[in-house]
């Protein structure tokens, strides 16, 4: 193709992609240039994209106002904790799926690809009341962490397992069973062969369980009460919701403080969820 | 010996069944208790009650709306996103100087959380102060500031409309995953044979296509009928009851009205409609996959 038709290609393909872009950058805009401003700025009418002052302030106000630092935490070890709980149930159920003649292997699948179907906003009264009926030290699974880590867990695992699956397919079997040949045992031959060679299926995976834990919205909203306990997503919503006056620029910064890292780490990660959802998508 | 290795596959995904008996199977089987059951406001079972909570929330009008409303939001979301979904992908598929950055861009409102989404919006579309009102004022195509939120008919196809673009990247990947498997000679071969280009999408890319765009459709439809944040966030079903779904009207009145028992209805309700799309989405997949 000749270097000219390749310019006029790409500046139609970008002509054609531009207003499902701008409707895409035009959220990341207001967050910023709100985030920047000082209150009077925000609530001028006409609103500027660029702000007169930075008003620096913002950020400690908002960190006080939203109690974000104990927020951040809340989320990560949430996070962190479910993504390892359901990894470390995901993979060895992928690893019989993908290897082992697992009987009744259709009835798992049907069960996994229910379970995938069923958002916790459906069930989400009873399970308030399954936590509500497991005591925990002084009371219930209601108000805990805990509660909250086991539902996402679950919620995860058809998912992971699925995904995890179709990657183990694609790892060729020689490699276990040249092990096989040299005196390994089966069990020795999955955690010295098999696992490194999963580890980065396994990471994208457990990447994908966390950012969908850390966006969650409806359990955690059901289930925390205690102010201290709450995650990032509860903690900013809950400063707009109810509220006769909205610090606008705090909220906006929380938001962009809450996204950006996620956005970052998924942006890189993209190329692999692309093949990881299709493969688990649609085959 | 034999025995331990027929048995090893099931203990290895034992502990997945276990883990979703007690966080999916139980609350099922609680909802389902509840539904058929008198339930105090404090989530006391007075007594069993038949269909008695069924027969109620049939009668309710906001029920009945927010049934409507679900119907319309689900379509319009799903239909939009398809819309929009289709033509992106095609394009993400072409060649072209910076196509892994338009990628990227696409796809980049699939890692923001629904909730953080509809907050941004809802400010972007603030009626006194919100960058809506003030760019389309500024392109000249307003003159005065809209209350967007503050009625159902502007807030719901505003709430249709943030449904949509968050719906878009998991679309495209879909679509995009379709295209990257049809062979490339099919379209030598067919240019050979003296098609156009538009004839080579008209007969070969699109009905190619047509499988995916079901799966795009079944997955989505199941994704936004579930769909809670966005409503939630943006409006709670407000103002007046006037943009309700059946999600957003099921927490209401579980946790705010108190009403465990009706509320247990809708989800049973919900679920079974949740399943019978499960079903033709695993038709189709079969039908994938012997075509």
């Amino acid at each position: 193709m000749t270097a000219s038709r390749m310019v006029l290609r790409s500046a139609l393909c970008w002509l054609g992609l531009s207003p499902l872009l701008l409707l895409v950058i035009f959220p990341f805009a207001v967050m910023i240039s709100t985030a920047l401003k000082p209150i009077d700025e925000v609530l001028a009418w006409p609103p500027r994209w660029l702000p007169d002052h930075i008003a620096w302030h913002n950020f400690a106000d908002m960190w006080l106002a939203a109690d974000f630092g104990s927020a951040l935490l809340n989320s990560l070890g949430i996070s962190i904790l479910a993504t390892l709980l359901a990894i470390a149930i995901a993979v060895p159920a992928a690893y019989a799926m993908a290897r082992l003649e697992l009987p009744a292997k259709d009835l798992y699948r049907q069960f996994l690809l229910v379970t995938q179907m069923l958002s916790p906003v459906l069930l989400v009264l009873g399970l308030f009341r399954m936590a509500a009926s497991v005591p925990l030290g002084d009371g219930t699974l209601v108000d805990t962490r805990f509660g909250v880590i086991l539902i996402y867990g679950a919620f995860n695992i058809a998912f992971a397992v699925w995904m995890l699956a179709s990657y183990f397919a694609t790892i060729p079997r020689d490699l276990e069973e040249a092990a096989w040949l040299d005196g390994c045992t089966r069990t020795g031959a999955v955690l010295r062969i098999f696992l490194p060679l999963a580890v980065p299926a396994i990471s994208v995976t457990a990447i994908v369980t966390f950012v969908a834990a850390w966006n969650e919205f409806t359990v955690a909203l059901t289930l925390l009460r205690d102010p201290s306990k709450l995650t990032v997503t509860l903690r900013v919503v809950n400063l707009v919701a109810g509220r006769y006056s909205v610090q606008w620029n705090q909220v906006m910064l929380a938001t962009l403080l809450a996204t950006l890292p996620v956005a970052v780490m998924f942006a890189t990660l993209q190329r692999y969820l692309v093949r990881g959802l299709t493969l688990g998508a649609v085959k | 010996m034999r025995a331990v290795r027929r048995a090893a596959p099931l203990l290895l995904i034992l502990p997945s069944l276990l883990l979703a008996l007690a966080v999916i199977g139980y609350p099922l089987y609680e909802m389902i208790r509840l539904s058929l059951a008198d339930v105090s406001r404090f989530g006391q079972i007075r007594g069993y009650v038949g269909l008695a909570n069924f027969a109620r929330v049939f009668a309710d009008p906001v029920f009945l709306s927010a049934l409507l409303r679900t119907l319309e939001w689900t379509i319009a979301v799903v239909g939009g996103t398809v819309l929009v979904a289709t033509p992106t992908a095609l394009i993400l598929h072409q060649n072209f100087w910076g196509r892994s950055l338009a990628r990227t861009l696409v796809m980049l409102p699939w890692a923001i959380s629904l909730s953080m989404a509809a907050i941004v919006w809802l400010w972007a579309f603030d009626g006194d102060h919100g960058m809506v009102n003030a760019s389309l004022r500024s392109l000249g195509l307003m003159s005065g500031n809209v209350q967007w939120m503050a009625r159902a008919e502007t807030a719901f196809p505003v709430e249709i409309g943030v449904g949509i673009l968050v719906s878009v990247p998991f679309s495209v990947t879909i679509l995009l995953g379709g295209l990257s498997s049809i062979p490339g000679d099919i379209y030598e071969a067919a240019s050979i044979d003296g098609a156009s280009r538009l004839q080579a999408f008209r007969f070969l890319t699109l009905p190619l296509l047509r499988s995916f765009i079901n799966i795009a459709i079944v997955l989505n439809v199941i994704y936004v009928f579930n769909s809670f944040p966005i409503i939630w966030v943006m409006t709670q079903g407000g103002p007046d009851n006037s943009t309700h779904i059946l999600v957003t009207y099921l927490y209401e009145l579980a946790f705010r009205l108190g009403r465990p028992g009706p509320a247990a209805a809708v989800s049973l309700v919900m679920l079974a409609i949740v399943f019978s799309f499960t079903m033709i989405y695993v038709r189709l997949q079969a039908r994938e996959q012997s075509a």
